[in-house]
Parts: structure tokens; C-alpha cells; sequence
């Protein structure tokens, strides 16, 4: 045998069968990421208007991996505009199921609200290497299962690679680490000849400006680790509305912290797109139990349940900034809030700018969400109930 | 005991022995490893999440190729032989001074491109010959090299773990320029000057001097030592002007080779790159490894069992946790270890001056770089001086390892009290 292995003959076979063996690894694992380009579309709800793209509003991002669909719900009345973003963070899913559940749910009575399930779509086509995440999430809707992808916090590298050592943000000069460089909420105001990422920030600046958009929503979701969360932060012009909404949140059941925007700390939709457009800039982060450095292992029940022992684990040795007990904080929880804030934000908004009023129906709301479910639906059935 | 305590166990496990009973290469017996972790952790295996892990070092993997590459294009190109003996005739009369400017050069690139690879491959290799050419042993050499490597990816103004930390926290990376430069100036020049004073001291110019080899400056001039003003420049163009778009490390390198086959002695390219590939083969495959083997620790939970693990200890040993915690994680990645650990741990000390706390774990972090089996200071500067193994080196930066840790946890003790002397924004 030994005799065998000295042969000159075996160091070819052994190579040989490692090619062999690391192409057939190459194609199984290329065919399930090239899979996960294809990103799955909200079905058109009640109200839905129009699709129209990004591109519509800043044309060098048209048939890019930046281009992504805008659902317009405009409604019969008169009235002002309104900008959801949902997909800032493809790792952050109650942000954009909650806009997905918007665009299929909401009957608008008066005005325009601009919806955008993915807005950094390319960063739902990949996951972030050495997070060991899910690729995809499935729910049961009224017309069957129906999957979802579970992307990244930031842009594809295929689409905007490679990264500076030090990402430099445009224009206040302020420094990252390089991976930030593809992160859309670092990228704001952005800028027409930027990278990608810049450009599809200048995209929805561009929207919001054309469009005359009074009230911008940011959804996102949070590490429950991490300090601002449960909150919701407001550019200092949208303070005294966010204040409004927000006592009436606590009112209604719902433990909600409200910051001002840092204006040091630049970047995110809340600093930027109050400085430079006119939008009252709104950000809402949940308690999203897949995406902290403390979790326990990667499953769906983690990521729509929000179930993790090490999370309950971290609460008692007083880790988190977020309560966490035996329910966990299932995905309704999560949009209910969003869902709730949006409406309570938009209350507080009409009451400001009654000349520009958006008025909505038909969106389910916390209570329905998550407080009325049976235990046993939250994790994904009772989302899934209100989902076309 | 949990399973995911379990998985840790059996990863550690193949891991070992795979590399001493099975004598196979590290990153072979970390692909193992993760297999085994993924299968004890129920996820089958899971090749998609195999080759995702292997993703994160893809930058990571091209900086070391080219800056190899690069290194033995001015080592062919007789570049290093040049500027060896400028330095030597220039700044052997002032030894303590010329072993702080060796230091500092040694740390520039990394302080530029925050990577501590880049500084012991591109101006470590430079430095290397001068030191050993002033009497510097071998050892004391690599030594020198493998700590200004990890010292000047934590220097000033490119710190890419207190980045990556800020990022965690979401705090901007600013104000961090006197704690950083506090935390590892004034030791990378008693280092220095510990490990070389007293051999150059004992320094025979005569002899030295004939040694050097100055017939490649007589015959080719000042372009021999293009390549290297060019990689200066190209790596600071980015900085100084932010305007103009930063090329990558890669390119740099790539850029700065192409231009040293024209600027010296005559050499095969084709042969000079396959060696240099070969010669760093183990350590890409060690990376790509270790990639898998942090994607299936968080894939299975084994990632949250030991942060958790960590910030559950009282107060007191949370700074022993830190202290073994980052640097052990960093032999997985150094880098990684900032994100995993290091973010986790500024959350945990919210109440002292982050940005003390930061500049302090990221000095931390960057022991990882010495720590096997990645090791890459350490590795690359054996690589670098021509020694075959880099456990003496290791054994060797045992002591100024530990004083680089006592270091940065008294700045995390005595954050508080510091924050008015050091930190301005």
C-alpha cells in the first residue's frame, strides 16, 4: 500500500478528485445563491396604484441591481405624501414584512403613500458571510405558502466590491470601517456619481424631494443587545410629531423610547434626510432576536418567533436593553409595532399639516397583530392571516 | 450540558486531531472541524454555509497574495538590497533614533490600511535586512516585526477593529487619535528598543559596510526605489484626498509589482509570483478555513454560548473574560474578534468612556494576530526573516504580548479618569 502513495501517479488522482470535488461543491452552492437574486414581490393589495421603480426619480439607477419597485396606494381624497421604507437591512425582516403587509392591506383615503418593500434590494440577494443565517422564511398566506428571503444588512458585493479599508461618508466627511461603505444607512443624502449604495440613497432622496413626501418612515429592527431599541428616532423638525405619536403609543400598550437624532452621527435616514430635503425623518427599530452576537443557533422559529434560550438567558444577567421573558418577540409584535407607529406618527403628522393629510384604513394594527392571537398563531400564522 | 456546549466541544476536538494525530494541514482540519460542528449541531452539511464562510476572507486572502507578490519583486528587483544600505550609511551613528524610525516605518502601513499583514509584508521586509544587517538576530528581527505589524494596524488613523466596534455600537470614529496613539507608540518603541539596542549598539560599521550592496543603486539610481515611493503614495493618496477613490490594497500591490520589474535588476515574473502564491497557500487555506468555522459556530449557536458565556461573569472577571476572550477568539480572526467579542463588551462597559474603551479592546484584539493557528504576525514575519517555524517567535513576543494586554486593560480600568487628559472630539 505504502508503495501505492510514493507513486507519481497518486498525487494526480488525489488532485484530480479535489477538483472534481470542489467544482461539484462550486455548482451546488452557485446555483443556491444565484437563487436567491430572484427576491419575492408583495402581491398588489386593494390599493395598490401604481408600480413604478426607483429609477423613475434618478435615472442611473435604471435596470441596475439598485432599481427597485415603488408601489404607489394613492388614495380618492386630497392630501399630502408619505414614504415607507422597509428592506433597508435584508437581515432585518419585520421592516420590510411590515411594508410588504402595508402595500397588501391599505385602503388610503386621502393623499399618497409611497411604499418600498426592498429598498436596498440588492442587499436581500445574499447573506452576510459568517452569520449563518437563513436564506429563506416561509409563511402561510390566504393563497398558500408563500417564502420570503432573509438578504443582508448591506449591498451584494458582486454589485459594489471592493470595499475601502475606510469608508469616508459624503459629504460630512465622517470615517467607518470600509464594510459600511455598502450600507444604505450610512450613505445618506448620497450622491449621483457615488457607489451604488450612494446612488440609491440619492434614489429616495430624490423621491421624497420630487414628490413633496412630508413624512418618512424608516423600518428596522435591531440586536436586542443594543441600546436604541424598542425606540423610535426623529430628526430634531420631527420631534414635536414623533412626540405626539409616541405618548400615544405608550397609551395604547406599547413601551416605545423616542431620541432625537445625534446630529454628529451621519448617514442614517433620520439625520440626512431631515437636513437635506424636507421630510419629517422617522426611524423605528424592534427587538429582532436573529440578528445579535449573543443568539443561539440559526432557525426559522428564531427568526419569525423571535425564540432564542440565550437571549432569555442574557436578560437575567441583565445584557439586553429590550425586556425578554418565555413569549419572546414574535414577528407580529414586531410589525404590530412598526404598523402601530406609522399610524400614530401619521395622527400626529395630520394633526400638524392639516392641508396635508394622509388618511388610511384596512392595515392591521398591534392589537389585531399580536394581542388578539391565539398563542399558538404568532410566529408567522397570524402575519400570515393578513397576507394576500 | 447543552448541546451546543457539545458542538463546541467535538469542533475543538476534530480540529485537534486533525492537525497532531492526523498531521493534516490547519485549514484542511478546520473544514473538518465545521463539518463535525455542523453535524453534531443538527444542520447536516451544510455547504452553502461552508462556502459562504469562506467568503469573509476573500479581501482578506487577495492583500496577502499581492502583498507577497510584492515583497519578493523588490527582493528580486534588488530594491530592498538598496535601500538596506541607504539606511545603514545614513543613521548608524544614532542607533536608538534609527531603531524608533525603523519601528515607525515598520507600523506605517498598517496605521494606513489598518492591516497588519500589509505592514510586516510590504515594510517589514524592508526593514528586516537592516536590522539584521546592523546585528540584529534573526529572532529579535521577527520579533520586531510581527509587534509593529500588530501595533500599527491599532495605530492612528486606520484602526479597522475600533472601527468595526463603533460600527457594533454605532458610534462615529472620532476623537480616537490620542488614546491610539497613547496606547501603542510609546510601546512599540520601548520594544524596539528593548529587543535591538543592544545588539546595534555592538554594531562594526567596517564590517557592516562591506556587507552592504550598493552596486544596485550605483547601477540603476534613484528608480530602484520607485516601487516603493509608489506604494507610499498610492496607499496615502486615498487619505490625503478623499475625493479620489480608494484602489484597494490589491491593486496597490499588484500596481507597484508590475512597476518593479522595470525599475531593477531583471527577474521572471511568472516564476516570482508562483513562489510567492505557494509560499502563502497555507495560510489563505488557513483562512478560508477558519471562515467556515466561524460561520458554523454561529450557524449551531456555539458563537452565543461563548459571548454569553463571557458577559455573565461579575464584574471583576469580565476583565480576566476580555483579557483571554478576545485574544483566543482572535486566532480565528483578529477582526472577528472585535465584532463577535469586542462589540459585546463596549455594551458591557456603557458606563466608561467608549471611546477609551474601544481604542483599549481594539489594542486587545490585535494580539489575536499572534495567536495560532492564523498567527498571521507572526507567521508572515517568519516568512519575511526566513525562519521556517514561527513558534520562537511566538514563545519570544510571550512577554510584550502580555504587556500589550496589562496595557490596554489599565486604559479600560482607568477610563473615566483619562477621558479628560486624551480624548477630544
Amino acid at each position: 500500500m505504502k508503495e501505492f502513495f510514493k507513486k507519481p501517479i497518486f498525487p494526480i488522482i488525489t488532485a484530480s478528485v479535489s477538483l472534481v470535488l470542489a467544482i461539484g461543491i462550486m455548482v451546488a452552492a452557485g446555483v443556491s445563491f444565484v437563487k436567491c437574486w430572484d427576491v419575492p414581490m408583495p402581491i398588489e393589495g386593494p390599493n395598490v396604484t401604481e408600480v413604478k421603480m426607483l429609477s423613475e426619480w434618478y435615472d442611473g439607477l435604471k435596470d441596475g441591481p439598485g432599481d427597485t419597485p415603488v408601489y404607489v396606494l394613492k388614495g380618492e381624497g386630497d392630501g399630502g405624501a408619505m414614504l415607507i421604507l422597509g428592506g433597508t437591512h435584508g437581515n432585518e425582516p419585520s421592516g420590510y414584512m411590515s411594508a410588504v403587509t402595508f402595500i397588501e392591506t391599505a385602503i388610503i383615503e386621502n393623499g399618497t403613500v409611497y411604499v418600498i418593500p426592498y429598498t436596498n434590494i440588492s442587499s436581500m440577494t445574499h447573506n452576510d458571510p459568517g452569520e449563518g443565517n437563513l436564506q429563506y422564511f416561509t409563511l402561510q398566506t390566504k393563497s398558500g405558502e408563500r417564502i420570503f428571503r432573509f438578504g443582508s444588512r448591506a449591498t451584494n458585493p458582486i454589485h459594489q466590491w471592493p470595499d475601502p479599508d475606510v469608508y469616508t461618508h459624503h459629504p460630512s466627511g465622517q470615517q467607518l470601517s470600509g464594510s459600511e461603505t455598502r450600507n444604505i444607512n450610512r450613505a445618506y443624502p448620497g450622491r449621483e456619481d457615488g457607489t451604488l449604495t450612494e446612488q440609491i440613497a440619492f434614489g429616495i432622496a430624490e423621491l421624497i424631494r420630487t414628490e413633496d413626501v412630508g413624512i418618512t418612515f424608516d423600518l428596522h429592527e435591531a440586536s436586542p443587545e443594543y441600546p436604541v431599541i424598542n425606540a423610535t428616532v426623529a430628526h430634531q423638525d420631527a420631534m414635536t410629531i414623533a412626540s405626539e405619536g409616541c405618548i400615544n403609543l405608550l397609551l395604547s400598550g406599547i413601551d416605545m423610547a423616542l431620541e432625537q437624532s445625534p446630529t454628529n452621527f451621519h448617514g442614517l435616514t433620520h439625520r440626512e434626510l431631515g437636513d437635506y430635503t424636507d421630510t419629517m425623518a422617522i426611524l423605528m427599530e424592534t427587538a429582532n432576536a436573529s440578528q445579535g452576537r449573543l443568539r443561539g443557533g440559526t432557525s426559522e422559529e428564531q427568526v419569525l418567533g423571535g425564540v432564542d434560550d440565550y437571549y432569555l438567558y442574557s436578560e437575567s444577567i441583565g445584557m439586553l436593553f429590550v425586556p425578554w421573558d418565555e413569549n419572546h418577540h414574535p414577528i407580529e409584535e414586531r410589525c404590530g409595532r412598526h404598523l402601530q407607529g406609522i399610524y400614530e406618527y401619521t395622527m400626529a403628522y395630520n394633526n400638524a399639516y392639516p392641508d396635508k393629510i394622509v388618511t388610511y384604513s384596512g392595515v392591521p394594527s398591534y392589537q389585531e397583530l399580536f394581542l388578539d392571537a391565539d398563542k399558538e398563531d404568532l410566529g408567522g400564522t397570524q402575519l400570515g392571516k393578513f397576507l394576500r | 450540558m447543552s448541546i451546543e456546549l457539545i458542538t463546541f466541544i467535538v469542533m475543538l476536538g476534530t480540529f485537534l486531531l486533525g492537525c497532531f494525530l492526523c498531521k493534516l494541514p490547519i485549514g484542511i482540519s478546520m473544514v473538518l472541524a465545521s463539518v463535525a460542528g455542523a453535524l453534531i449541531g443538527g444542520q447536516g452539511v451544510p455547504v452553502v454555509h461552508l462556502v459562504e464562510g469562506m467568503f469573509a476572507y476573500v479581501d482578506t486572502i487577495l492583500v496577502i497574495a499581492t502583498a507577497m507578490i510584492f515583497m519578493r519583486v523588490i527582493q528580486e528587483s534588488g530594491t530592498l538590497d538598496a535601500i538596506c544600505a541607504t539606511i545603514v550609511e545614513r543613521f548608524h551613528k544614532v542607533p536608538a533614533l534609527m531603531l524608533i524610525m525603523i519601528m515607525v516605518i515598520i507600523m506605517f502601513p498598517g496605521m494606513i490600511t489598518g492591516s497588519s499583514t500589509a505592514a510586516v509584508l510590504s515594510a517589514g521586509s524592508i526593514m528586516a535586512p537592516v536590522l539584521m544587517m546592523m546585528g540584529v538576530p534573526i529572532l529579535e528581527t521577527a520579533v520586531i516585526l510581527s509587534l509593529g505589524g500588530m501595533l500599527g494596524m491599532i495605530a492612528p488613523p486606520t484602526n479597522l477593529p475600533a472601527m468595526i466596534m463603533c460600527g457594533g455600537v454605532d458610534i462615529p470614529y472620532s476623537g480616537f487619535t490620542l488614546p491610539l496613539i497613547l496606547l501603542t507608540f510609546p510601546l512599540a518603541f520601548a520594544f524596539v528598543l528593548v529587543l535591538g539596542l543592544k545588539h546595534v549598539k555592538k554594531m562594526n560599521y567596517a564590517e557592516v559596510r562591506a556587507k552592504l550592496n550598493t552596486e544596485v543603486r550605483k547601477k540603476y539610481g534613484f528608480k530602484i526605489y520607485i516601487p516603493l515611493i509608489l506604494v507610499v503614495v498610492l496607499m496615502v493618496l486615498n487619505t490625503a484626498v478623499p475625493a479620489i477613490p480608494d484602489m484597494g490594497m490589491p491593486l496597490v500591490f499588484l500596481i507597484c509589482s508590475g512597476v518593479g520589474c522595470f525599475t531593477g535588476r531583471k527577474f521572471n515574473i511568472l516564476k516570482v509570483s508562483k513562489n510567492a502564491i505557494q509560499s502563502v497557500l497555507p495560510v489563505m487555506g488557513i483562512l478560508m478555513g477558519v471562515g467556515m468555522f466561524i460561520q458554523v459556530m454561529t450557524l449551531t449557536g456555539v458563537r452565543g454560548l461563548i459571548v454569553t458565556s463571557c458577559l455573565s461573569l461579575p464584574s471583576w472577571a469580565r476583565y480576566i473574560a476580555l483579557s483571554t476572550s478576545i485574544p483566543l477568539f482572535g486566532s480565528v480572526s483578529a477582526f472577528g474578534s472585535a465584532s463577535v467579542l469586542g462589540v459585546p463588551f463596549v455594551l458591557s462597559f456603557l458606563a466608561k468612556n467608549e471611546i477609551i474603551v474601544v481604542s483599549a479592546l481594539s489594542l486587545i484584539a490585535s494580539l489575536g494576530d499572534m495567536m495560532p493557528p492564523t498567527a498571521m504576525a507572526g507567521i508572515f514575519a517568519a516568512q519575511v526573516v526566513g525562519m521556517k517555524d514561527y513558534k520562537q517567535i511566538m514563545k519570544k513576543c510571550l512577554l510584550p504580548c502580555l504587556i500589550i494586554l496589562v496595557w490596554g486593560v489599565i486604559f479600560i480600568l482607568a477610563a473615566n479618569f483619562l477621558e479628560p487628559f486624551i480624548v477630544f472630539h
